[in-house]
């Protein structure tokens, strides 16, 4: 780190901006920059939204924010920059969000740092304002959630609590906007310098701690004597605190504290630093073996005191009954199954009934008559037909269909679950599986994000940042994809009534075939805790783990908000990307049925080259084809292998080579499908195939920028996909040796 | 079409090759990468990490020992010690064979990486205790100074490896350590365990299996040439001396007892309070700073107030926030319980 260690301009505007890129943060213009620091699930998100104006998803879980958010808004003339740092229990570095949250806290020098605490869990929460206070003398804490500790008979004096922690205190609700107005003049005024602090730096340890503390600090203290952190930077260095040693080596450290204008420090010669960190790991050895769970104790010692000393009691305790009774009916042992089945059938239920009537009118508006209506201005502009081909039965056509599809069911299936998670729901309903979970070596909260993938993978895969432990996370994002997605219910629908309704007496058709789509979701779900079970004791036992599960109380869902914002961020965000995804496969499609190459269509080539493995498969060319294809999204894979039916038969029917197609009846459909040689193990095997196979391109994507890993990337992805060429292998096999066709 | 059973009997042949190519430990694949790890390099290191270790207790290295210890002939254990003589590594005389100043360095760098490797399973991964040591055997042998330095960094420098054996500096420095076994400690006595053998692996099972983690306290009742009875948390019972010896502890002052009561946070009834203790020695790592951020340390107050529907995690009011933990969590979680009932319950 050159840059940071050339003594030239150390404090000015460009060095800072320098350290900062380093932290990942856009290097924009602005006069204040606030940190947004806090324990999970503390409203920090909410206070960030009513800062900024965004409206970035909440919910009421621990854990929401892993990846930084910033936000910009103006005050009193001056650009103000804030940055939603991740939810930490601590700062002790232990975990990535950890040392993302200390690092910007320390190193990017935020001229005000706003901890956001929960008023009902006081003490756990002082714990890390402690720890903050420890790094930097500017902050201003935000007593949130007043109304719910209210409610909960805990009162709170703001202004006790700030004489005990010497730091503004604001207390107000975010969710209603209360307090915010003066946090941000307090923060102003902090910032500016016109508020000075005097922060509570009271934490003492045990004596072999203190011991090796007090012969360490006057040595930072020679080396270093403009640090205001002191003792602090001695506590790490014998933590061995890899970025303060970095720190101290550079010379940086001096830096640190000085604001902008100020002289700039000299940075103390290297034999000096080089004695500082060298007295350090020489203390080092004393120290005793628990020393993480002496400073622990001592820090939630000195947050119990503080707490104490703020609390009003005798208050009445309101709601706290409400919240006792609903959750002892949530979780009991004859209610809480029962209950959670009836609420998710009734999610499910209100999903599919209220989503038929708009998926068909956006298909009508958009395929039937909008593609009608495009072709016909086409045809009078004189497009020539091969583009015309190319950008609307391609790549319209592609789109088109997805975005009739999946956003009915999205823009309903998401507000009504995000409703749940609002109210405080969904921890419970973790809470009260976990323990089949674990049987399978996975997180009662995967219950949640597998029930996300019931409506798109790729929603299910980001949920997933609710698990805060690493193996467990894993587990769940490599087997959401078993989760039967709303792209490939309409497949499952269609094949069970052709192929197996079809087999009842015509009045249970129905029953059957809906019987057997519930059938192959079921062994969705079976699949995900046998493959949950196998990662977690081969490939993923290495990966750690940590176990926690907040409860956190019931809020009154905001049903407005909750509306908008998980139409703009869960259903828009999944569209979009489905959309990228799904043009480019428009593109192809329309491509290999119009390139002819030596006398055929290269679809029909490569059907012809698929063919042999397919059938072995008990499926076929075709089949294989629009499952390559139509990768991006399983909406497509029905149209397109109407379409490649079509047009490698020569069978009647579609609207020419390269136009997906849908038929007006399942009749229909099936007069092409037995055309083109299928029989009732084909129609078993693609509805065995469509749940076992690779996860969307979307879905992919996703999994890669969550996991940031293509490891983890290619596992999620072929996984599936070998189970898949496996199972129907294996029924096709012993279906054709028992006499099936 | 392919005949069906022909399909199926390829399959199963496939299968079966795929399972004998690629089982783990005893699978082909397996085999050929535990032979080409086994190079001649990797004997040296170990002949020269026996050495090390032999003086470090006090003994001498033996061709025999060598032999022993690296499961190879008499023989090859003659010609790995005549090629680190040629490489100056160690020095053979009529006291036996020592290692040289350079060969000290190279020990104590592989001694370096092991340590620092197990250290880094035990906070980071959620690798099983158990697995530690032969994890670290192959790694120290793969890692370069470089990169055990970067590892050492990234773990913030430890000082003490899980077993609770110092890591030895990049300068190869190490503090000299005395140790009292638990089977030369005075009956009467109160002790902790601070140090454990990593090897052999079924004595070091045994003893965590028995909750003889880092950390763990003892009462010492009697001691006699084969066994040595102990007692903690209420429990009473006899280890045999070649067991003892793999542990080493220190006394603590006269008049502590390890006799606390065994209690966690599993005795508690709903709605009764439970004052922390402390936390198992054998929960470490990153499950250990979770609970410890929790709020789980010594002195804060824990009541049981829901029981999942499922039965297994239960959720404890845990300084004002509701947090479920699982049942090997809480049983974790050493408590005794408040006389005076929690205004929680009430």
């Amino acid at each position: 780190m050159a840059g940071v260690a050339s003594p030239g301009c150390a404090s000015c505007a460009e060095h800072r901006t320098q350290s900062l890129v380093r932290l990942g943060l856009s290097p924009d213009r602005w006069d204040t920059l606030i940190a947004l620091a806090g324990n999970p699930n503390t409203g920090k998100s909410t206070v960030f939204n009513a800062l900024t104006g965004l409206r970035q998803h909440t919910g009421n879980w621990p854990g929401k924010t892993v990846v930084r958010a910033e936000g910009a808004f103006e005050h009193a003339g001056k650009r103000v920059k804030i940055v939603d740092l991740p939810g930490t229990y601590s700062l002790q570095a232990g975990s990535t969000d950890e040392e993302v949250a200390r690092d910007f806290i320390l190193f990017g020098r935020p001229d005000v740092t706003v901890v956001v605490v929960d008023a009902t869990r006081l003490e756990r929460n002082l714990n890390l304002v402690l720890q903050i206070l420890e790094i930097t003398d500017r902050v201003v804490v935000f007593l949130n959630l007043m109304d719910e500790a209210r409610r909960h008979g805990i009162g709170i004096d703001p202004a006790k609590l700030e004489k005990e922690l010497g730091v503004p205190v604001v207390a107000g609700v975010a969710r209603q906007n209360a307090g915010i107005a003066e946090l941000i003049a307090t923060a102003a005024d902090v910032s500016a310098g016109k508020r000075k602090t005097s922060p509570l730096r009271v934490v003492r340890y045990a004596p072999d701690v203190e011991r090796a503390v007090s012969e360490l600090l006057p040595v930072v203290e020679s080396v270093y004597p403009e640090v205001p952190n002191a003792r602090w930077v001695a506590l790490r260095l014998l933590n061995a605190d890899e970025a303060v040693q970095e720190a101290v080596r550079s010379g940086e450290l001096g830096q640190l504290s000085s604001s902008a204008g100020d002289a700039v420090p000299t940075i103390p010669p290297e034999l000096e630093r080089q004695r500082l960190l060298e007295a350090a790991t020489r203390l080092r050895w004393d120290l005793p073996a628990d020393f993480h769970d002496v400073v622990t104790q001592h820090s939630y010692e000195a947050a119990e005191r503080v707490a104490r000393a703020a609390e009003v009691s005798g208050l009445k305790r309101a709601g706290f009954a409400f919240d006792r009774t609903l959750d002892r009916a949530l979780t009991s042992r004859t209610l809480g199954f029962h209950l959670m089945l009836l609420i998710l059938a009734v999610v499910f239920w209100i999903t599919i009934q209220g989503a038929n009537v708009p998926s068909s009118m956006l298909a009508a508006l958009l395929i039937d008559d909008g593609h009608t209506w495009l072709k016909g201005l086409a045809a009078s502009m004189g497009i020539p037909w091969w583009l015309d081909g190319f950008v609307l039965d391609g790549v319209y056509l592609a789109t088109a269909w997805v975005v009739s599809v999946m956003l009915p069911p999205m823009a309903i299936f998401f507000p009504v679950f995000t409703l749940l998670e609002d109210f405080g729901y969904l921890p419970r309903v973790a809470f009260n599986l976990d323990s089949l979970f674990k049987k399978a070596g996975a997180h009662g909260k995967q219950a949640l994000t597998m029930c996300m993938g019931f409506g798109c993978n790729a929603a299910g895969v980001v949920a997933t940042r609710v698990i805060d432990s690493p193996r467990e996370r894993l587990i769940a994002i490599i087997t959401n994809n078993f989760s039967l997605c709303n792209g490939r219910w309409p497949t499952q629908i269609l094949i069970a009534t052709i192929f197996i309704g079809a087999l009842a007496p015509a009045s249970l058709g129905g029953v059957v075939s809906a019987a057997a789509v519930v059938g192959i979701a079921l062994l969705g779900v079976t699949m995900m805790f046998v493959s949950s079970w196998l990662l977690s004791r081969t490939v993923l036992r290495g990966e750690a783990t940590s176990f926690s599960l907040e409860l956190p109380p019931y809020r009154p869902p905001r049903i407005l908000q909750t509306l908008y914002t998980s139409v703009i961020d869960r259903t828009l965000i999944v569209l979009w990307r489905a959309v990228v995804f799904a043009a480019p496969a428009g593109a192809a499609i329309w491509l290999i049925s119009n390139i002819t190459v030596g006398g055929g269509t290269l679809a029909d080539h490569l059907v012809g080259w698929l063919n042999p493995f397919g059938l072995l498969l008990g499926l076929n060319g075709v089949i294989l084809l629009a499952y390559v294809v139509a990768i991006p999204a399983n909406e497509i894979v029905i149209p397109t292998v109407l379409m490649l039916t079509v047009l490698t038969t020569g069978v009647a029917g579609g609207s020419g080579a390269g136009v997906m197609f849908d038929t007006e009846s399942a009749g229909a459909t099936e007069a092409i499908l037995r055309a083109g040689g299928w029989t009732l193990l084909t129609g078993v095997n693609l509805m065995l195939f469509s749940l076992l196979h690779n996860p969307c391109s979307t879905t992919i994507y996703t999994i890669f920028r969550e996991t940031r890993s293509a490891k983890w990337t290619t596992v999620a992805t072929v996984l599936p996909l070998a189970m898949g060429f496996v199972v129907c292998f294996l029924v096709a096999q012993v279906w054709r040796l028992v006499g099936g066709v | 079409m392919v005949d069906p059973l022909v399909a199926l009997l390829v399959f199963a042949g496939v299968c079966v090759l795929g399972a004998a190519l690629a089982w783990p430990r005893t699978g082909l694949l397996a085999r050929v990468a535990r032979a080409s790890r086994l190079t001649e390099r990797v004997l040296l290191e170990d002949a020269m990490k026996h050495v090390y270790t032999c003086e470090a207790i006090g003994r001498t290295g033996t061709l025999e020992s060598i032999a022993g210890q690296l499961e190879v002939s008499t023989g090859k254990a003659a010609a790995l010690l005549s090629r680190l003589t040629e490489m100056e590594l160690v020095h053979t005389d009529e006291a036996g064979t020592r290692l040289t100043a350079q060969g000290r360095d190279s020990a104590l760098r592989l001694v370096r990486t092991h340590r620092l490797w197990e250290r880094y399973l035990a906070d980071r991964t959620g690798v099983p205790a158990g697995e530690w040591h032969a994890e670290a055997e192959r790694m120290e042998h793969t890692l370069s100074p470089a990169e055990a330095d970067a590892l050492a960094a990234r773990l913030g420098h430890p000082a003490w490896d899980p077993h609770g054996d110092p890591i030895p500096t990049p300068g190869g420095e190490l503090p000299a350590v005395e140790r009292l076994t638990l089977a030369a400690a005075a009956p009467g006595r109160t002790v902790e365990v601070v140090h454990l053998e990593d090897e052999p692996r079924e004595i070091y099972d045994a003893l965590l299996a028995d909750g003889l983690g880092l950390g763990a306290r003892l009462d010492v009742r009697e001691r006699s040439e084969s066994t040595v009875r102990v007692r903690a948390r209420g429990r009473e019972w006899p280890l045999a001396a070649v067991v003892a010896r793999n542990v080493s502890v220190r006394y603590l002052p006269v008049g502590e007892s390890a006799d606390e009561p065994a209690e966690t946070l599993l005795d508690l009834d709903p709605g009764q309070t439970g004052r922390v203790l402390d936390i198992s020695p054998a929960c470490s790592g990153s499950q250990r700073r979770r609970l410890l951020d929790l709020g789980v340390v010594k002195g804060t107050e824990v009541v049981p107030e829901l029981v999942s529907a499922g039965g297994d995690p239960v959720a404890y009011r845990i300084r004002g926030a509701l947090v479920a933990l699982r049942r090997e969590q809480a049983e974790w979680i050493r408590i005794e319980k408040a006389s005076v009932p929690a205004e929680a319950s009430a």
